[in-house]
């Protein structure tokens, strides 16, 4: 069975909120200095999920990701943790792309390779949280898609997804190949060893350039981000409710709410 | 300072090599003249400040990719204990090696650029807020049974700010444990953060990753404000270097900073601590490099650099200088003088210009081999003093050295001033 697990590097959404902040004209969200970037959680949920079904019935797991200048060190922890190959796709031409470019780079890659049971993706990106890779990658190969998905178990050429909605679960049968992306709740992606880490930096990994896979990122129509702005400022006013007893104190600040009509 | 800022030190370097030995007027032997570990080690150019600030000049003008094989090993392989950076003020005034190597860091951390074996270490002190890769529910361990005042409950003027290092290091337990007798005794009003309490972040930072040391300044500072704290002490010199430089570098910041040995010198000097009884030893004091020539205190500063006569750079206003001269030297060498028995004698490599301990800015955790050597380097030096053990001040240094002196099966004690007080009371 071969799974591939597309990946994308992402700022740390841990960062220290204070410190980062955004450059409206650049349409930039910059990041406090010394702060490397990540892989995307939602992502390490979907590699977890496809560790998951090699580890129960065999798989050849395959990450790619596509961006510029990425971090290989970063990226190089889906090795660690037991994907058995990285293809980077690496150019210029990918840098800051939106969801619809990426979906097509990364339909690029995938026709490329070729053979594939299963396409997993995290439900969205901790950056720009739209959520539209996946299924783009599914619309463009005409694939079955399953969003946020929070259990999947695969057997007779069937993908058996529990999906997380609104006010519950739902549970979903889709034939394979299909393109599934997952949600936190599949599972923490499993802890790689120092050991683990350092061997994962001499495992060759395949790049490939917008040439290499006949991509024109200028020619994809695409939506324009017309304008990135802080979100407006908050201001916060404290009053402590003094009484002798937490009883009074209770009824006290409910009073409270109630003028102020927060409730 | 961002590394374009730092254009001048960058491009006027002379490439004249101070920066790998100690001040010359003060080396009084060949086998102990060196004061770089990172080129003493490596015996590669690159791996000097000197090498450095060619890197960071050839980052600057696009000639080289912060992506290039061998940079992580070249930018990270370096305590930044800042023994160059006092060597090269003696030529070159207003050069700054040890901040332009910070800032080469930051931008390489920016880039996803840095040694994989931090991995474990930094997202483990995402979830556990230390760098001992321990549970952060045991981080009050040491103070079981001693009935410290909670600051997360109740409120004290002074905090006693214990560090990762000397929370989960149970060898070292007995020191944290000793200053919170001393400060009983002294009547002290001070409480601990218990297992709330963060990490500073100084070594974090150090290490590269600012970002991560903002937050742990943040929550550590909202924690302080909470308790109704204004004093500070600690007995670790990163954490000191922290609160004292690093944190006043970035954000308002307005508590005293006190490290243990300076508390330690007040309560004997106000009669508050007296020692009864002999500790019969010779020792040699070791500086931390964070309390040293690291640990001079923020100084606010705002100006411009201008050129006059046509070519020579100067700030306006006058910039402050730190070339380690307003380090803690004497207080913790008062405090050991004044214990009845104590014979203190000094090693070669002293104050502004020590040799470093080998675990500073994650070379501990990075590369095991390098610290260990630049330790043992430091216990062959103690040795050549006379001294029959090693003192210092901070908990990663003693580590560091009981590892090498272990490792080499040596015999010379290792000692935190504190050990000898407490031995003395």
């Amino acid at each position: 069975m071969n799974i591939l697990v597309c990946m994308k590097q992402v700022p740390d959404p841990q960062a220290s909120s204070s410190g980062t902040t955004v450059d409206s004209e650049a349409k930039k969200v910059i990041m406090p200095q010394g702060t490397p970037p990540v892989l995307n959680p939602y992502d390490e949920n979907a590699l977890e999920a496809a560790l998951k079904i090699k580890d129960a019935q065999g798989a050849k797991v395959t990450v790619i990701s596509a961006g510029k200048n990425m971090a290989k060190t970063v990226l190089r922890k889906s090795i660690a943790v037991g994907a058995d190959d990285l293809i980077l796709l690496e150019d210029a031409a990918f840098e800051n792309m939106n969801s619809y470019e990426t979906a097509h780079v990364l339909v690029a890659a995938i026709k490329e390779i070729g053979e594939y049971d299963l396409i997993l993706c995290g439900r969205q990106a901790a950056d720009t949280d739209a959520g539209q890779v996946g299924s783009g990658i599914a619309s463009i190969l005409n694939l079955p898609c399953v969003t946020a998905a929070c259990k999947l178990d695969i057997s007779d050429g069937k993908a058996m997804v529990q999906r997380v909605v609104s006010d519950g679960f739902e549970d979903v049968e889709a034939p394979l190949p299909a393109v599934i992306t997952a949600s936190s709740e599949i599972g923490e992606m499993r802890y790689p060893g120092v050991k683990e880490i350092m061997a994962a930096q001499k495992v060759r990994i395949t790049s490939r350039k917008a040439s290499d896979l006949g991509v024109d990122v200028s020619q994809l129509k695409k939506p324009n981000l017309v304008s990135l702005d802080s979100p407006p400022g908050r201001t916060t006013d404290c009053q402590m409710v003094e009484a002798e007893t937490p009883e009074e104190a209770g009824a006290d600040l409910a009073v409270k709410v109630r003028e102020s009509q927060i409730l | 300072m961002a590394l374009e800022d730092l254009r001048a030190t960058v491009t006027r370097c002379s490439r004249c090599s101070y920066c790998k030995w100690i001040p010359f007027a003060h080396v009084k032997s060949w086998r102990f003249a060196k004061g770089c570990p990172s080129i003493e080690y490596n015996k590669f150019q690159s791996y000097s400040a000197s090498g450095r600030l060619c890197a960071s000049l050839s980052l600057l003008e696009e000639r080289s990719s912060y992506f290039d094989e061998g940079l992580v090993d070249i930018v990270f392989k370096c305590m930044l204990d800042g023994c160059c950076d006092v060597a090269c003020k003696i030529n070159r005034y207003d050069f700054e090696p040890v901040e332009v190597m910070r800032q080469m860091r930051f931008k390489m951390i920016d880039n996803g650029c840095y040694p994989p074996q931090d991995m474990p270490l930094i997202d483990h002190l995402k979830k556990e807020d230390n760098m001992m890769m321990a549970a952060k529910a045991d981080r009050a361990n040491w103070a079981e049974g001693l009935g410290v005042k909670d600051l997360t409950e109740e409120k004290a003027e002074v905090v006693f700010h214990v560090g990762c290092r000397f929370s989960f290091d149970e060898e070292l337990w007995r020191v944290p444990r000793t200053v919170v007798d001393l400060l009983n005794k002294a009547g002290v009003d001070f409480g601990i953060l218990g297992k709330d309490e963060n990490c500073c972040g100084g070594r974090v930072c150090d290490m590269g990753y600012r970002g991560e040391f903002i937050k742990y300044a943040e929550n550590n500072i909202d924690a302080w404000k909470n308790a109704g704290v204004k004093t500070v002490v600690t007995g670790c010199s990163d954490c000191y270097h922290a609160f004292k430089r690093l944190y006043p570098e970035e954000m308002e910041f307005n508590f005293e900073v006190v490290h243990i040995t300076e508390y330690i010198e007040r309560l004997i000097n106000e009669g508050k601590l007296k020692f009864t009884k002999e500790v019969p030893m010779t020792i040699t004091y070791h500086d931390p490099c964070h309390l040293g020539r690291r640990g001079e205190a923020h100084v606010p500063w705002k100006g411009e650099q201008k050129k006059v006569r046509g070519h020579v750079l100067v700030w306006e206003p006058r910039r402050p200088r730190y070339n380690g001269a307003q380090g803690v030297y004497e207080t913790p060498r008062n405090v050991l003088k004044s214990i009845p028995g104590v014979k203190l004698v000094e090693m070669e490599r002293n104050r502004e210009y020590a040799w470093c301990c080998g675990a500073g800015a994650g070379v501990r955790e990075r590369y095991p081999d390098f610290s260990e050597w630049t330790a043992g380097e430091r216990i062959e030096e103690a040795k050549a003093s006379g001294a029959e053990a090693i003192v210092s001040a901070c908990p990663h240094c003693e580590r560091n050295f009981m590892d090498a002196v272990a490792e080499k099966n040596e015999s010379l004690k290792v000692f935190d001033i504190l050990d000898l007080v407490r031995e003395a009371i």
